[in-house]
């Protein structure tokens, strides 16, 4: 959600939740105001009578009724009179001429006229149409809350808008900086202080990751380099031993197993070199690549690998799969792919080969899922296959050549393990 | 033949003389810039091995002096640094082949074969032993004059037997060598056995007098004497 959506979201739903209060405040406020206006206005209509009545008694006598306001007169016993509140009531009267009931406030009270009677005085006047006045005010809110969202979204697209430029620079700065590259400059001037401590923080953290990421390639060279020579003085001094002629063969069985466990740590850190150089772009290279030869190639050695296997392999072309990458990393990817299909099929098994216009898919038999979450880990071994048998970087070389390349990887296990690669280039 | 080593570690500079003086080569060592600078300038070898990284200076610089005296030695770039920059600029500043380490002994000298081959043989270059004759160029072999059918893979493997008779290989190396990458997760070797057996028949019923014989539980050896 863009800032500005949620800047005016939340300023509606507070304004909503005001609004909505404040009407209910103002109802009653005026509902009540008007109720006390009407309230005195009854008392001085009684004051003006009861004066009225005590010059001219006869008055008592006349019930008075105009269209908004009448009154009654009752005569009550002294002992009514004693106990007696005045009291103010709503009500509602029908008014014949226009059919309808309008709300009425009624006011009683006692009086002792000149006769020293009590009488009880009912005056009732019409008053507000609470409906209408509700209506009323509910639409000036609405009016009121409409307006305020209109300006206040006009002020925010406008001054919002061009104070945000900056961070919009900023963020366009950042998606364009690549891993290992030089930073490109970043002239983003503004006064606001906070954003400029932002652009000042982005610089400083993007020349620290710059650094760190140079240091942590010159340590995987220098690691690689470090670890090459030993291992080459190693497997070397093995190969020469190897050449004595007086070397039984219980010595040279033991001497085999030494040179089968080096050619392991060497095909490890290969692999890891392998893994580190794909993550760091080391490969930049591109150009157009024929996957159905590569794999068509790759499956005829593979099958002379493991021929005591008797694995069935289908491959179907359905068109010709053309992919633009490096040609290193295309062999490799589909090595490692091709290669851990015929691994780990059983004896008999069946590996399906599918080759789309920009997809591939590869099916081999199995009995069980691998773990989806794990199984692109480094050093992932399947929980039925000994870590003899692999680096356990298989996968993960593949994973991090598709992420380079943006290729969709899938895997799926329906009576057999699936990958699927879909190509974007 | 002289062949002038240059690299740094100890280990690996005696290791890579012994095999190429069993080999007949007349070697010598250099470890570091300096020394390798001398013996460049002041004699001529049929080819240098050469480390990217010595102490006292970059081994790329010692190819360009090389050039620069338009000396004719055949170079090998021998390095860990197994970057493609590097490969690219090594055979760029002319550098004929390049090898990473750790490589296997058989390799390297199946390299420096070949890269002397080309040097000193004009035109049709083959590889005679006893009496069978390797056209490297056409991939043709031809045993007493008779042209021996061979499969891709089996050639493979005879190429890598006559490069390097009288040794023992591994059978990793040649599987190495004849599928590439595509064995490094293989649990078995299996395939090198009847490929190498195959090989072996067509050999004898050829009447080719160097013949392969197994060394338990290693690896092969190409021989040229009888030995039982």
């Amino acid at each position: 959600m863009k800032f500005l959506s949620y800047i005016n979201i939340k300023l509606s739903l507070f304004l909503f939740i005001v609004a909505g209060v404040w009407s209910i405040f103002f109802y009653f406020a005026i509902e009540r105001e008007i109720r006390d206006e009407t309230d005195d206005m009854l008392e001085s209509y009684r004051d003006i009578f009861v004066k009225k009545a005590l010059v001219n008694p006869e008055i008592l006598n006349i019930p008075y009724e105009t269209v908004f306001d009448r009154y009654s007169i009752r005569a009550l016993s002294e002992s009514e009179a004693k106990g007696y509140k005045n009291k103010w009531y709503d009500a509602e009267a029908y008014f014949p001429e226009g059919d309808e009931h309008i709300p009425i406030r009624i006011f009683k009270s006692v009086f002792r006229a000149s006769d020293d009677k009590y009488y009880e005085l009912e005056i009732s006047m019409s008053t507000l149409e609470r409906d209408d006045m509700l209506e009323a005010i509910f639409i000036y809110i609405v009016v009121l809350y409409i307006l305020l969202m209109v300006c206040i979204t006009l002020v925010n697209l406008v001054i919002l808008k061009k104070s945000f430029f900056p961070v919009r620079k900023l963020l366009i700065w950042i998606n364009s900086l690549v891993p290992g590259k030089p930073l490109p400059p970043l002239n983003n001037k503004t006064n606001i202080t906070e954003f400029s401590q932002l652009n000042d923080a982005a610089w400083t953290m993007s020349q620290r990751n710059l650094r760190i990421y140079e240091q942590q390639k010159e340590f995987i060279e220098n690691a690689s380099h470090e670890l090459q020579t030993p291992l080459a003085v190693a497997l070397n001094k093995v190969e020469l031993f190897s050449q004595h002629p007086e070397l039984n063969e219980k010595k040279l069985e033991e001497l085999e197993q030494i040179y089968s466990t080096l050619q392991r740590a060497i095909k490890l850190n290969k692999s890891l070199l392998l893994l580190s150089r794909v993550e760091n772009r080391q490969y930049p290279e591109e150009k157009e690549i024929n996957l159905n030869k590569i794999i068509k190639n790759t499956v005829e050695d593979l099958k002379e690998v493991y021929g005591n296997k008797n694995i069935q392999v289908d491959i179907q072309e359905e068109n010709k799969c053309v992919v633009l990458m490096n040609d290193i990393l295309a062999h490799v990817l589909i090595t490692n792919l091709l290669k851990n299909a015929f691994l780990y099929t059983p004896v008999h098994g069946v590996i399906e080969i599918i080759l789309r216009k920009n997809c591939f898919l590869v099916k081999n038999s199995g009995e069980k899922s691998l773990d989806k979450e794990r199984m692109f880990h480094r050093f992932y071994h399947s929980s039925d296959h000994n870590s003899k048998d692999s680096t356990g970087l298989g996968l993960s070389i593949l994973k991090s050549i598709c992420n380079l390349y943006q290729i969709g990887l899938s895997y799926s296990f329906r009576e057999g393990h699936i990958f699927l690669l879909k190509f974007t280039k | 033949m002289k062949i002038l080593i240059i690299e740094d570690e100890e280990g690996l500079r005696n290791t890579i003389k012994a095999y190429l003086e069993k080999e007949m080569y007349i070697v010598e060592t250099a470890s570091d810039f300096t020394t390798a600078s001398f013996k460049i300038n002041d004699y001529d070898y049929d080819c240098v091995l050469l480390d990217i990284m010595l102490p006292g200076g970059n081994g790329l610089t010692l190819l360009e002096t090389l050039k620069k005296m338009h000396k004719r030695e055949n170079v090998i770039i021998i390095s860990a640094k197994d970057s493609l920059e590097d490969k690219i600029t090594g055979l760029d500043l002319g550098a004929d082949d390049y090898i990473a380490k750790p490589f296997h002994l058989a390799e390297l000298n199946a390299r420096i074969k070949s890269v002397l081959r080309r040097k000193h043989t004009q035109g049709e270059t083959s590889i005679v032993l006893e009496n069978v004759c390797l056209f490297p160029d056409k991939r043709i072999v031809k045993v007493k004059e008779k042209e021996l059918v061979l499969n891709r893979k089996e050639y493979d493997l005879l190429y890598y037997f006559i490069s390097n008779p009288e040794q023992v290989i591994h059978k990793m190396v040649l599987a190495e060598y004849t599928w590439g990458d595509n064995i490094d997760q293989a649990d078995s070797l299996d395939f090198i056995y009847s490929q190498v057996k195959n090989l072996r028949k067509k050999l004898k019923q050829s009447g080719a007098i160097p013949s392969i014989v197994a060394v338990y539980g290693f690896g092969y050896k190409l021989v040229c004497k009888e030995e039982d």
